[in-house]
Protein backbone atom coordinates (compact mmCIF):
# COMPACT_ATOMS: atom_id res chain seq x y z
CA UNK A 1 0.00 0.00 0.00
CA UNK A 2 2.77 2.41 0.96
CA UNK A 3 4.53 1.80 -2.30
CA UNK A 4 1.38 2.53 -4.23
CA UNK A 5 0.82 5.76 -2.32
CA UNK A 6 4.39 6.78 -3.02
CA UNK A 7 3.91 5.95 -6.70
CA UNK A 8 0.71 7.96 -6.78
CA UNK A 9 2.51 10.98 -5.34
CA UNK A 10 5.21 10.64 -7.94
CA UNK A 11 2.54 10.48 -10.67
CA UNK A 12 3.58 7.00 -11.67
CA UNK A 13 0.17 5.33 -11.49
CA UNK A 14 -2.25 4.88 -14.34
CA UNK A 15 -5.51 6.77 -14.09
CA UNK A 16 -7.65 3.81 -13.10
CA UNK A 17 -5.09 2.62 -10.55
CA UNK A 18 -4.91 6.11 -9.07
CA UNK A 19 -8.67 6.33 -8.88
CA UNK A 20 -9.11 3.10 -6.98
CA UNK A 21 -6.26 3.98 -4.68
CA UNK A 22 -7.81 7.36 -3.91
CA UNK A 23 -11.08 5.68 -3.07
CA UNK A 24 -9.19 3.36 -0.77
CA UNK A 25 -7.40 6.25 0.92
CA UNK A 26 -10.72 7.94 1.55
CA UNK A 27 -12.06 4.88 3.34
CA UNK A 28 -8.96 3.62 5.17
CA UNK A 29 -7.67 5.91 7.88
CA UNK A 30 -4.31 4.10 7.96
CA UNK A 31 -3.76 4.79 4.29
CA UNK A 32 -4.83 8.37 4.81
CA UNK A 33 -2.21 8.77 7.53
CA UNK A 34 0.44 7.37 5.23
CA UNK A 35 -0.69 9.79 2.56
CA UNK A 36 -0.34 12.75 4.95
CA UNK A 37 3.00 11.60 6.26
CA UNK A 38 4.40 11.18 2.77
CA UNK A 39 3.31 14.66 1.85
CA UNK A 40 4.80 16.08 4.99
CA UNK A 41 8.10 14.34 4.34
CA UNK A 42 8.05 15.69 0.81
CA UNK A 43 7.42 19.22 2.06
CA UNK A 44 10.19 18.98 4.59
CA UNK A 45 12.65 17.65 2.06
CA UNK A 46 11.80 20.38 -0.41
CA UNK A 47 12.00 23.17 2.14
CA UNK A 48 14.69 22.24 4.63
CA UNK A 49 14.84 25.79 6.00
CA UNK A 50 11.50 25.27 7.67
CA UNK A 51 12.33 22.13 9.55
CA UNK A 52 13.80 23.96 12.52
CA UNK A 53 10.44 24.76 14.02
CA UNK A 54 10.06 22.53 17.01
CA UNK A 55 6.61 21.26 16.32
CA UNK A 56 6.26 19.10 19.40
CA UNK A 57 6.76 22.12 21.66
CA UNK A 58 4.29 24.14 19.65
CA UNK A 59 1.80 21.35 19.84
CA UNK A 60 2.18 21.17 23.59
CA UNK A 61 1.72 24.92 23.87
CA UNK A 62 -1.30 24.90 21.62
CA UNK A 63 -2.80 22.07 23.62
CA UNK A 64 -2.34 24.02 26.82
CA UNK A 65 -3.88 27.07 25.20
CA UNK A 66 -6.92 25.15 24.08
CA UNK A 67 -9.97 26.66 25.73
CA UNK A 68 -12.00 24.59 28.15
CA UNK A 69 -13.91 22.20 25.98
CA UNK A 70 -17.62 22.95 25.84
CA UNK A 71 -19.95 20.08 25.28
CA UNK A 72 -21.27 20.93 21.80
CA UNK A 73 -17.74 21.41 20.48
CA UNK A 74 -16.17 18.40 22.11
CA UNK A 75 -16.00 16.38 18.97
CA UNK A 76 -14.35 19.08 16.90
CA UNK A 77 -11.70 19.81 19.55
CA UNK A 78 -10.85 16.17 19.84
CA UNK A 79 -10.46 15.86 16.12
CA UNK A 80 -8.12 18.84 16.08
CA UNK A 81 -5.89 17.37 18.75
CA UNK A 82 -5.59 14.17 16.87
CA UNK A 83 -4.51 15.98 13.74
CA UNK A 84 -1.89 17.93 15.62
CA UNK A 85 -0.50 14.87 17.29
CA UNK A 86 -0.33 13.07 14.00
CA UNK A 87 1.48 15.81 12.17
CA UNK A 88 3.87 16.17 15.07
CA UNK A 89 4.74 12.51 14.94
CA UNK A 90 5.11 12.60 11.20
CA UNK A 91 7.31 15.63 11.26
CA UNK A 92 9.56 14.12 13.88
CA UNK A 93 10.14 11.07 11.76
CA UNK A 94 10.66 13.24 8.71
CA UNK A 95 13.09 15.36 10.66
CA UNK A 96 15.03 12.22 11.44
CA UNK A 97 15.37 11.50 7.75
CA UNK A 98 16.48 15.02 6.95
CA UNK A 99 18.96 15.16 9.80
CA UNK A 100 20.40 11.90 8.67
CA UNK A 101 20.60 13.13 5.09
CA UNK A 102 22.27 16.37 6.04
CA UNK A 103 24.82 14.81 8.34
CA UNK A 104 27.28 15.02 5.51
CA UNK A 105 27.13 18.79 5.54
CA UNK A 106 26.90 18.93 9.30
CA UNK A 107 23.65 20.70 9.96
CA UNK A 108 23.95 22.63 13.19
CA UNK A 109 20.96 23.70 15.16
CA UNK A 110 22.60 26.94 16.15
CA UNK A 111 22.58 28.79 12.82
CA UNK A 112 18.93 27.99 12.43
CA UNK A 113 18.22 29.39 15.85
CA UNK A 114 20.07 32.48 14.84
CA UNK A 115 18.11 32.91 11.69
CA UNK A 116 14.99 32.78 13.76
CA UNK A 117 16.26 35.23 16.32
CA UNK A 118 17.39 37.80 13.82
CA UNK A 119 14.03 37.63 12.19
CA UNK A 120 12.33 38.28 15.47
CA UNK A 121 14.71 40.86 16.81
CA UNK A 122 13.52 44.36 16.14
CA UNK A 123 15.92 46.97 14.90
CA UNK A 124 17.67 48.68 17.76
CA UNK A 125 20.24 51.16 16.64
CA UNK A 126 21.92 51.66 20.00
CA UNK A 127 23.38 48.29 20.78
CA UNK A 128 22.17 46.40 17.79
CA UNK A 129 24.89 43.78 17.93
CA UNK A 130 27.34 44.10 15.09
CA UNK A 131 28.72 40.64 15.44
CA UNK A 132 31.36 41.01 12.78
CA UNK A 133 33.18 43.67 14.80
CA UNK A 134 33.41 41.32 17.72
CA UNK A 135 34.32 38.41 15.51
CA UNK A 136 37.15 40.35 13.91
CA UNK A 137 38.39 41.55 17.27
CA UNK A 138 38.29 37.99 18.50
CA UNK A 139 39.98 36.51 15.48
CA UNK A 140 43.07 38.64 15.91
CA UNK A 141 43.98 36.48 18.85
CA UNK A 142 42.50 33.18 17.92
CA UNK A 143 45.00 30.47 17.05
CA UNK A 144 42.61 29.23 14.38
CA UNK A 145 43.20 32.49 12.55
CA UNK A 146 46.89 31.85 12.54
CA UNK A 147 46.17 28.50 11.02
CA UNK A 148 43.75 29.68 8.38
CA UNK A 149 45.42 33.00 7.79
CA UNK A 150 43.29 35.64 6.17
CA UNK A 151 40.81 33.02 5.07
CA UNK A 152 38.92 33.44 8.30
CA UNK A 153 38.61 37.16 7.74
CA UNK A 154 36.66 36.93 4.53
CA UNK A 155 33.92 35.07 6.28
CA UNK A 156 33.75 37.81 8.87
CA UNK A 157 33.48 40.40 6.17
CA UNK A 158 30.88 38.37 4.43
CA UNK A 159 28.60 38.95 7.39
CA UNK A 160 28.84 42.68 7.15
CA UNK A 161 27.69 43.81 3.70
CA UNK A 162 25.68 46.53 5.45
CA UNK A 163 28.78 48.15 6.89
CA UNK A 164 29.69 51.56 5.59
CA UNK B 1 62.18 28.35 0.16
CA UNK B 2 60.30 25.39 -1.11
CA UNK B 3 63.35 23.23 -0.96
CA UNK B 4 63.83 24.32 2.61
CA UNK B 5 60.43 23.00 3.59
CA UNK B 6 60.87 19.85 1.68
CA UNK B 7 64.02 19.39 3.68
CA UNK B 8 62.25 20.11 6.93
CA UNK B 9 59.60 17.59 6.02
CA UNK B 10 62.26 15.03 5.23
CA UNK B 11 63.94 15.64 8.55
CA UNK B 12 60.68 15.18 10.34
CA UNK B 13 59.87 12.08 8.41
CA UNK B 14 63.21 10.63 9.40
CA UNK B 15 62.75 11.72 12.97
CA UNK B 16 59.35 10.07 12.94
CA UNK B 17 60.99 6.68 12.86
CA UNK B 18 63.05 7.26 15.95
CA UNK B 19 61.28 9.82 18.06
CA UNK B 20 58.19 9.57 20.24
CA UNK B 21 54.79 10.62 18.99
CA UNK B 22 53.66 13.99 20.26
CA UNK B 23 56.68 16.30 20.20
CA UNK B 24 57.11 15.51 16.56
CA UNK B 25 53.63 16.67 15.62
CA UNK B 26 54.38 19.96 17.27
CA UNK B 27 57.56 20.36 15.28
CA UNK B 28 55.31 19.77 12.34
CA UNK B 29 53.02 22.56 13.39
CA UNK B 30 55.96 24.93 13.40
CA UNK B 31 56.57 24.02 9.80
CA UNK B 32 52.90 24.58 9.05
CA UNK B 33 52.84 27.93 10.79
CA UNK B 34 55.98 29.01 9.03
CA UNK B 35 54.88 27.81 5.62
CA UNK B 36 51.72 29.89 5.62
CA UNK B 37 53.79 33.05 5.94
CA UNK B 38 56.83 32.19 3.86
CA UNK B 39 55.34 30.63 0.75
CA UNK B 40 53.99 32.26 -2.40
CA UNK B 41 50.71 30.74 -3.40
CA UNK B 42 47.49 31.51 -5.20
CA UNK B 43 44.35 29.47 -5.32
CA UNK B 44 40.63 29.09 -4.87
CA UNK B 45 39.23 27.75 -1.65
CA UNK B 46 35.79 26.80 -0.48
CA UNK B 47 34.52 27.69 2.96
CA UNK B 48 31.58 25.69 4.16
CA UNK B 49 29.43 25.50 7.24
CA UNK B 50 26.04 23.90 7.52
CA UNK B 51 24.46 24.22 4.11
CA UNK B 52 26.33 27.45 3.47
CA UNK B 53 29.13 27.44 0.89
CA UNK B 54 31.41 30.30 -0.12
CA UNK B 55 34.17 30.40 -2.66
CA UNK B 56 37.10 32.80 -2.48
CA UNK B 57 40.37 33.36 -4.22
CA UNK B 58 43.45 33.89 -2.09
CA UNK B 59 46.79 35.22 -3.29
CA UNK B 60 49.71 35.29 -0.91
CA UNK B 61 53.13 36.65 -1.85
CA UNK B 62 56.25 37.33 0.13
CA UNK B 63 58.07 40.53 -0.74
CA UNK B 64 61.38 41.65 0.74
CA UNK B 65 59.61 44.05 3.10
CA UNK B 66 56.78 41.80 4.21
CA UNK B 67 54.04 39.47 3.09
CA UNK B 68 50.95 40.52 1.17
CA UNK B 69 47.71 38.63 1.05
CA UNK B 70 44.63 39.29 -1.00
CA UNK B 71 41.34 37.48 -0.64
CA UNK B 72 38.42 38.05 -2.99
CA UNK B 73 35.01 36.52 -2.71
CA UNK B 74 33.95 34.82 -5.92
CA UNK B 75 30.26 34.57 -5.13
CA UNK B 76 27.75 37.01 -3.71
CA UNK B 77 28.54 40.72 -3.38
CA UNK B 78 32.10 41.72 -4.12
CA UNK B 79 34.27 41.50 -1.06
CA UNK B 80 37.99 41.91 -0.97
CA UNK B 81 40.51 41.93 1.82
CA UNK B 82 44.16 42.81 1.72
CA UNK B 83 46.46 41.99 4.59
CA UNK B 84 49.87 43.51 4.80
CA UNK B 85 52.21 44.10 7.68
CA UNK B 86 49.63 43.02 10.21
CA UNK B 87 47.10 45.47 8.85
CA UNK B 88 43.82 44.63 7.21
CA UNK B 89 42.08 46.54 4.47
CA UNK B 90 38.60 45.80 3.21
CA UNK B 91 37.14 46.77 -0.10
CA UNK B 92 34.02 48.61 0.99
CA UNK B 93 31.96 50.95 -1.18
CA UNK B 94 34.52 50.96 -3.99
CA UNK B 95 37.51 51.86 -1.86
CA UNK B 96 39.94 50.10 0.38
CA UNK B 97 39.39 50.95 4.01
CA UNK B 98 41.64 49.96 6.82
CA UNK B 99 39.52 48.10 9.30
CA UNK B 100 41.95 46.70 11.74
CA UNK B 101 45.53 46.82 12.79
CA UNK B 102 47.41 43.93 14.22
CA UNK B 103 50.68 45.73 14.18
CA UNK B 104 53.06 44.75 16.92
CA UNK B 105 50.94 41.84 18.01
CA UNK B 106 52.43 38.43 18.09
CA UNK B 107 51.96 36.08 15.19
CA UNK B 108 51.56 32.36 15.18
CA UNK B 109 55.21 31.28 15.16
CA UNK B 110 56.08 33.47 18.10
CA UNK B 111 53.03 32.23 19.99
CA UNK B 112 54.20 28.71 19.70
CA UNK B 113 56.04 27.80 22.92
CA UNK B 114 53.08 28.34 25.22
CA UNK B 115 50.69 27.14 22.56
CA UNK B 116 52.45 23.83 22.24
CA UNK B 117 52.19 23.13 25.95
CA UNK B 118 48.51 24.08 25.92
CA UNK B 119 47.91 21.96 22.83
CA UNK B 120 49.31 18.78 24.33
CA UNK B 121 47.36 19.31 27.53
CA UNK B 122 44.05 19.76 25.80
CA UNK B 123 44.20 17.72 22.63
CA UNK B 124 45.41 14.32 21.53
CA UNK B 125 47.33 14.79 18.30
CA UNK B 126 46.95 11.93 15.87
CA UNK B 127 48.35 11.06 12.51
CA UNK B 128 45.38 10.03 10.40
CA UNK B 129 47.15 9.19 7.18
CA UNK B 130 47.71 10.57 3.72
CA UNK B 131 45.04 12.13 1.51
CA UNK B 132 44.93 14.09 -1.70
CA UNK B 133 43.59 17.66 -1.68
CA UNK B 134 43.44 19.99 -4.70
CA UNK B 135 45.77 17.64 -6.50
CA UNK B 136 48.44 17.63 -3.82
CA UNK B 137 49.45 14.96 -1.37
CA UNK B 138 48.70 15.88 2.20
CA UNK B 139 49.34 14.55 5.65
CA UNK B 140 46.18 14.50 7.75
CA UNK B 141 46.49 15.41 11.41
CA UNK B 142 43.65 15.20 13.91
CA UNK B 143 43.47 17.22 17.12
CA UNK B 144 41.10 15.33 19.35
CA UNK B 145 39.96 17.21 22.46
CA UNK B 146 40.15 15.43 25.79
CA UNK B 147 36.62 16.57 26.70
CA UNK B 148 33.44 17.54 24.85
CA UNK B 149 33.79 21.23 25.61
CA UNK B 150 35.61 22.07 22.40
CA UNK B 151 35.62 21.09 18.76
CA UNK B 152 38.11 18.69 17.26
CA UNK B 153 40.16 19.91 14.36
CA UNK B 154 41.49 18.10 11.38
CA UNK B 155 44.17 19.61 9.17
CA UNK B 156 45.47 18.52 5.81
CA UNK B 157 49.07 19.63 5.36
CA UNK B 158 50.85 19.66 2.01
CA UNK B 159 53.71 17.23 2.45
CA UNK B 160 56.18 19.28 0.39
CA UNK B 161 55.52 22.87 1.43
CA UNK B 162 53.84 22.47 4.80
CA UNK B 163 50.92 24.61 3.60
CA UNK B 164 47.50 23.91 5.01
CA UNK B 165 45.31 22.80 2.14
CA UNK B 166 42.25 21.97 4.17
CA UNK B 167 41.04 22.44 7.73
CA UNK B 168 37.88 21.21 9.37
CA UNK B 169 36.29 21.75 12.74
CA UNK B 170 34.29 18.77 13.92
CA UNK B 171 31.62 18.54 16.59
CA UNK B 172 31.06 16.04 19.33
CA UNK B 173 29.56 13.42 17.02
CA UNK B 174 32.23 14.07 14.41
CA UNK B 175 29.82 16.17 12.41
CA UNK B 176 31.33 18.87 10.27
CA UNK B 177 31.02 22.32 11.83
CA UNK B 178 32.99 24.23 9.25
CA UNK B 179 35.62 23.56 6.66
CA UNK B 180 38.11 25.39 4.50
CA UNK B 181 39.46 23.53 1.53
CA UNK B 182 41.46 24.51 -1.50
CA UNK B 183 39.82 23.45 -4.72
CA UNK B 184 42.68 24.69 -6.86
CA UNK B 185 46.10 25.91 -5.80
CA UNK B 186 49.35 27.06 -7.31
CA UNK B 187 52.34 26.98 -5.02
CA UNK B 188 55.30 29.14 -5.99
CA UNK B 189 56.01 30.02 -9.59
CA UNK B 190 54.65 33.03 -11.42
CA UNK B 191 52.01 34.63 -9.21
CA UNK B 192 50.24 37.90 -10.01
CA UNK B 193 51.70 40.75 -7.96
CA UNK B 194 50.20 43.64 -9.87
CA UNK B 195 47.80 44.46 -7.03
CA UNK B 196 50.63 45.18 -4.62
CA UNK B 197 51.68 48.79 -4.33
CA UNK B 198 50.68 52.34 -3.64
CA UNK B 199 47.67 52.17 -5.90
CA UNK B 200 45.79 50.07 -3.41
CA UNK B 201 47.39 50.67 -0.09
CA UNK B 202 48.20 54.12 1.20
CA UNK B 203 47.12 55.67 -2.08
CA UNK B 204 44.33 58.15 -2.74
CA UNK B 205 41.61 55.57 -2.40
CA UNK B 206 42.62 54.62 1.09
CA UNK B 207 41.07 56.24 4.09
CA UNK B 208 42.58 55.16 7.35
CA UNK B 209 40.06 54.99 10.12
CA UNK B 210 41.04 57.08 13.15
CA UNK B 211 41.29 54.20 15.57
CA UNK B 212 43.81 52.35 13.45
CA UNK B 213 46.82 53.98 15.01
CA UNK B 214 45.75 53.94 18.60
CA UNK B 215 47.35 51.28 20.67
CA UNK B 216 45.76 48.90 23.09
CA UNK B 217 46.16 49.39 26.81
CA UNK B 218 46.76 46.31 28.92
CA UNK B 219 44.88 46.53 32.20
CA UNK B 220 43.37 44.51 34.97
CA UNK B 221 39.66 45.06 34.53
CA UNK B 222 38.38 43.21 37.57
CA UNK B 223 36.13 41.05 35.42
CA UNK B 224 36.52 37.31 35.88
CA UNK B 225 35.10 34.14 34.34
CA UNK B 226 34.42 31.18 36.60
CA UNK B 227 33.29 28.49 34.17
CA UNK B 228 35.92 28.27 31.45
CA UNK B 229 36.60 24.80 30.09
CA UNK B 230 39.79 23.29 31.51
CA UNK B 231 42.96 24.37 29.77
CA UNK B 232 41.82 27.81 28.66
CA UNK B 233 44.42 30.29 29.85
CA UNK B 234 44.26 34.04 29.73
CA UNK B 235 46.51 35.28 26.96
CA UNK B 236 45.49 38.92 26.98
CA UNK B 237 43.43 41.47 28.87
CA UNK B 238 43.30 44.99 27.50
CA UNK B 239 41.20 47.94 26.47
CA UNK B 240 40.71 48.46 22.78
CA UNK B 241 39.06 50.99 20.56
CA UNK B 242 36.23 49.58 18.50
CA UNK B 243 34.46 50.86 15.45
CA UNK B 244 31.21 52.64 16.25
CA UNK B 245 31.81 52.71 20.01
CA UNK B 246 32.38 55.87 22.03
CA UNK B 247 34.03 54.17 24.97
CA UNK B 248 36.90 51.72 24.74
CA UNK B 249 35.92 48.06 24.96
CA UNK B 250 37.47 45.62 27.43
CA UNK B 251 38.65 42.43 25.82
CA UNK B 252 39.88 39.38 27.67
CA UNK B 253 41.14 36.49 25.54
CA UNK B 254 41.53 32.90 26.71
CA UNK B 255 43.02 30.12 24.62
CA UNK B 256 43.61 26.40 24.88
CA UNK B 257 46.18 26.40 22.09
CA UNK B 258 43.81 25.87 19.16
CA UNK B 259 40.55 27.56 20.08
CA UNK B 260 40.06 30.89 21.77
CA UNK B 261 37.27 32.55 23.73
CA UNK B 262 37.04 36.34 23.98
CA UNK B 263 35.01 38.26 26.51
CA UNK B 264 34.08 41.86 25.68
CA UNK B 265 32.78 44.24 28.32
CA UNK B 266 31.49 47.71 27.56
CA UNK B 267 28.90 50.11 28.96
CA UNK B 268 25.41 49.18 27.81
CA UNK B 269 23.82 52.34 26.51
CA UNK B 270 20.89 51.11 24.52
CA UNK B 271 17.80 49.01 24.60
CA UNK B 272 19.05 46.30 26.89
CA UNK B 273 16.37 43.72 26.34
CA UNK B 274 17.45 43.40 22.72
CA UNK B 275 20.98 42.40 23.55
CA UNK B 276 20.52 38.81 24.66
CA UNK B 277 20.94 35.96 22.30
CA UNK B 278 23.12 33.67 20.30
CA UNK B 279 24.66 34.19 16.90
CA UNK B 280 26.58 31.49 15.17
CA UNK B 281 29.13 31.71 12.38
CA UNK B 282 30.57 28.37 11.48
CA UNK B 283 32.70 27.29 14.41
CA UNK B 284 32.40 30.68 16.07
CA UNK B 285 29.55 31.33 18.45
CA UNK B 286 28.64 34.66 19.97
CA UNK B 287 26.45 35.45 22.97
CA UNK B 288 25.39 38.84 24.31
CA UNK B 289 23.89 39.80 27.61
CA UNK B 290 23.59 42.83 29.85
CA UNK B 291 24.92 42.52 33.38
CA UNK B 292 24.90 45.43 35.84
CA UNK B 293 24.62 48.00 33.04
CA UNK B 294 27.48 46.42 31.10
CA UNK B 295 27.05 44.71 27.77
CA UNK B 296 28.92 41.43 27.96
CA UNK B 297 29.76 39.64 24.71
CA UNK B 298 31.41 36.25 24.51
CA UNK B 299 32.84 35.00 21.21
CA UNK B 300 34.63 31.73 20.77
CA UNK B 301 35.38 28.72 18.61
CA UNK B 302 33.52 26.47 20.98
CA UNK B 303 30.14 24.72 21.00
CA UNK B 304 27.22 27.08 21.70
CA UNK B 305 26.53 25.61 25.16
CA UNK B 306 30.11 26.25 26.20
CA UNK B 307 30.00 29.87 25.04
CA UNK B 308 26.71 30.28 26.91
CA UNK B 309 28.16 28.71 30.03
CA UNK B 310 31.14 31.06 29.87
CA UNK B 311 28.85 34.06 29.44
CA UNK B 312 26.74 33.03 32.43
CA UNK B 313 29.80 32.81 34.64
CA UNK B 314 31.21 36.26 33.86
CA UNK B 315 31.17 38.49 36.94
CA UNK B 316 32.78 41.59 38.30
CA UNK B 317 35.14 40.67 41.09
CA UNK B 318 36.65 44.09 41.69
CA UNK B 319 40.20 45.15 41.22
Amino acid sequence: MKQEISALMDGELFEDEAESLLVHIKRDSGARKDWEIYHLIGDVLRQPEHIHSDLSTKVRERMQDEPTVLVPRARAAKQKLRTFALSAAASLSALGVVVWMSLQVGHEVAPLMVARQTALRSVSTQIQPKPNDYLMAHQEFSPSTYMNGGASYIRTVSYGPDEK
Amino acid sequence: MRACFAFAWLLLAVANVYAGESPLRFEWLKVVAFAAHQTDYSGVYVYQYGSHVETSRITHVVEPDSEYEKIESLDGPKREIIRHHGQIWCYINHKMVQVDSQQGRSRFPSLLPEQLVALSENYLVKDVGLERVAGYNTQVILFQPRDNLRYSYKIWVHTDSGLLLKTAALGEKNQLIEQYAFAQLQIGGNIDRSWIGAKDLGGAGLSVSPEADKGDIAINSGWVVDALPAGFKKIREFQRPMRGRHAPVMQIVFSDGLSAISIFVEPADGDESEADGLSSFGAMNLYHKVLSKQLITVVGEAPPYVVKQVLDSVRYKGK
